[in-house]
């Protein structure tokens, strides 16, 4: 079971889900992946967008929801092959912002704008990185394994 | 012995960029270089393309200024069937103007807040952490979430008119595919949904009393610091005017007498030459008539500034008026002014946007012109960081068969190889240990450029800077790394 729970009155027009990841590098591409398959099921409420890895500017974008699920690939390995966690605040200094963490993006959100939405993390694991479109074998299995949950679950 | 001290990679730019510096055996600074050390080949791979597939081909060489190589490729391609740009209709004119407001003010805004603002605002010597856009959100609020907005602004113009924030298509050859609607207008007209364009008018304002009001806080710094004499290049008017869409190019020495005298886009290959180093990707573009040594010059906000004598809308050109007034006159070769610079530049955009979405023009569909076939364009824009050309040949069956593009960033190579020997020989010379801060003014110098190395080397990869000190028999003494 995964470590919190995704349930339906989640699923709502005050719901954004943020897809990272790029799909032209394998399992990296399971999050958007995930978006797809939601946007197409048509029983999902809530908004989505998709990002190579989140920026400053987020903070404002999520600042407009009440919720906001992060779905990204990982490659620690999980139990169920995916899982969800809270997501709180917390901020971290990097050399680099070209990759901010969803954490510190909600800080920000509630630094800068005096909001804080409920946030989660959807995390699902992945096998393969390399240069190219569409998941792994194993990467498949686990994506699956999320959309149960999700389809039993949230919508 | 020779010392040799390498930055690898330059950071808070775009692209990929290393320096090194040579030391002698007393430790004295004997020279320095900015290598570019990616190569793509863009030019190579575009030939046997379709020619109105340039438009769209071309913007993968940025994802900051995409907007840029779009509508510098659909200028070139305009000519290619038979459109010069005054025969071009009134609506796609503006409607491209507007989009090209929106990319330069977009990109100003991200070079000033995202990328400037933490050596403005935390110093030389901050700590490497700090020295970044999350820092400045933390330590100053406000500027962070007007920078925040006035991006955004810019992208939501970009979106409205091609349909995505980045790579989307707006300019074909002799038009653009779709006009703009009341609805689309009415959004960046009303204070709604985003703040709208007079708010961008006025935080802009707001931005350029702050860089004024921190340069007469910091005066001796921001004049004096990579301060040498240069050409400077860019677009006017047929009156001398600030343009930074369709005009004709001009260029003036360090004294400010013309070394370019407004001539047509379609001549620039009778003026320009670009010569080669071995030790980078990057070409060095120079007037023929001047040769390498002489006929260099700087591109970009601060040239532009310096090649205008006036720009069309109010409040940037009582802004332009102060700034030349300070060098009375004469032109601007302080390198960081470029940032002043640039925030005049970003309240001009922010008033030519406010002029075109009242204008309903822009609400036309009056949007195709055609003629007769040409085997040959060229595209001339002012990008954000300065000067961008593009020149195809076409073969009868439609096919690109040569391009050459003179990216902005390649302009100002010899500029930025000169701010970096000027900071390595004051900053470096002599020191027995290199700091964080001390490589940290050698960036701070070439970030004034707002340089776009994979443009202008059309490099892929990564991002990573590297500082190398060699002693003088070439031998490497200290590397310094940030990845």
């Amino acid at each position: 079971m995964p470590t919190t729970s995704l349930t339906h009155d989640l699923n709502h027009n005050h719901t954004l889900l943020v897809g990272i990841g790029n799909n032209g590098r394998g399992d990296d591409g399971l999050g958007w992946s995930l978006i797809d398959k939601l946007e197409k099921s048509g029983l999902y409420r809530g908004d989505t967008i998709f990002r190579y890895q989140l920026q400053v500017e987020d903070a404002e974008v999520i600042s407009h929801y009440k919720t906001v699920i992060f779905v990204d690939a990982c490659r620690t390995l999980l139990e169920d092959g995916f899982d969800v966690q809270i997501c709180k605040p917390a901020l971290s200094f990097a050399f680099s912002t070209h990759e901010i963490p969803p954490e510190s993006i909600l800080h920000l959100c509630q630094d800068l704008y005096r909001k804080s939405p409920q946030a989660l993390l959807l995390l699902i694991e992945g096998k393969d990185w390399s240069l190219n479109m569409g998941l792994s074998k194993e990467g498949s299995a686990n994506f699956d394994k999320a959309w149960n949950y999700l389809n039993t679950e949230f919508l | 012995m020779t010392n040799k001290v390498i930055i690898d990679p330059v950071t808070r730019v775009e692209g990929h960029g290393r320096v090194t510096v040579h030391l002698d055996d007393e430790g004295a600074v004997k020279d320095a270089f900015f290598h570019i050390v990616e190569f793509r080949g863009f030019e190579r791979f575009i030939q046997g393309h379709p020619y109105w597939e340039a438009p769209m081909l071309v913007q993968r060489l940025c994802g900051i200024c995409p907007v840029s190589h779009h509508l510098a490729a659909a200028k070139a391609m305009d000519q290619i069937v038979g459109v010069d740009p005054s025969d071009l209709s009134p609506t796609t004119d503006k409607l491209r103007r507007l989009l090209h407001y929106g990319q330069v003010f977009q990109s100003h805004a991200l070079h000033f807040f995202y990328l400037a603002s933490p050596d403005l605002l935390f110093g030389l010597e901050a700590a490497k952490e700090q020295r970044n856009i999350v820092a400045v959100a933390i330590e100053n609020k406000e500027l962070a979430r007007k920078g925040i907005l006035m991006r955004k602004f810019g992208q939501r113009i970009i979106k409205a008119i091609t349909g995505k924030r980045i790579h989307g298509i707006a300019a074909i050859p002799g038009g653009v595919h779709k006009t703009f609607s009341p609805a689309e207008r009415a959004f960046f007209l009303n204070d709604e949904e985003i703040p709208g364009v007079q708010t961008m008018i006025d935080w802009s304002l707001e931005m350029v009393q702050f860089i004024k009001d921190y340069h007469s806080k910091n005066q001796d710094w921001l004049d004096s610091f990579a301060h040498y004499p240069s050409g400077h290049l860019g677009l006017v008017t047929k009156d001398g005017g600030m343009e930074l869409y369709d005009g004709f190019m001009r260029a003036i020495d360090s004294e400010g007498e013309k070394t370019l005298d407004d001539i047509p886009n379609d001549t620039y290959i009778d003026y320009f030459n670009e010569g080669v180093e071995k030790w980078s990707y990057m070409k060095f573009p120079y007037i023929k008539e001047l040769g390498i040594k002489k006929g260099w010059n700087r591109v970009g906000p601060l040239a532009r500034l310096n090649v205008s004598e006036y720009i069309s809308t109010p409040l940037a050109n009582k802004e332009l008026q102060e700034f030349k007034s300070y060098t009375g006159g004469y032109p601007n070769n302080s390198t960081m002014h470029s940032h002043w610079a640039r925030l005049i530049e970003t309240l001009h955009c922010a008033e030519l946007m406010q002029e075109l979405l009242i204008d309903d023009t822009v609400l036309g569909d009056d949007l195709m012109r055609q003629g007769e076939r040409r085997p040959e364009g060229i595209g001339i824009i002012e990008a954000p960081r300065g000067t961008l050309i593009h020149h195809y040949r076409v073969d009868d069956d439609g096919k690109i068969v040569k391009c050459n593009l003179i990216v902005s960033t390649t302009h100002n190579n010899e500029a930025m190889n000169r701010a970096v020997r000027w900071v390595a020989k004051k900053v470096l010379d002599k020191q027995q240990e290199i700091t964080d801060g001390m490589l940290n003014q050698i960036e701070i110098a070439i970030r004034a450029y707002d340089p776009c190395l994979s443009c202008a080397t059309h490099a892929v990869g990564s991002m990573p800077l590297k500082v190398e000190l060699f002693d003088h028999a070439d031998n490497l003494i200290d590397t310094r790394f940030k990845s």
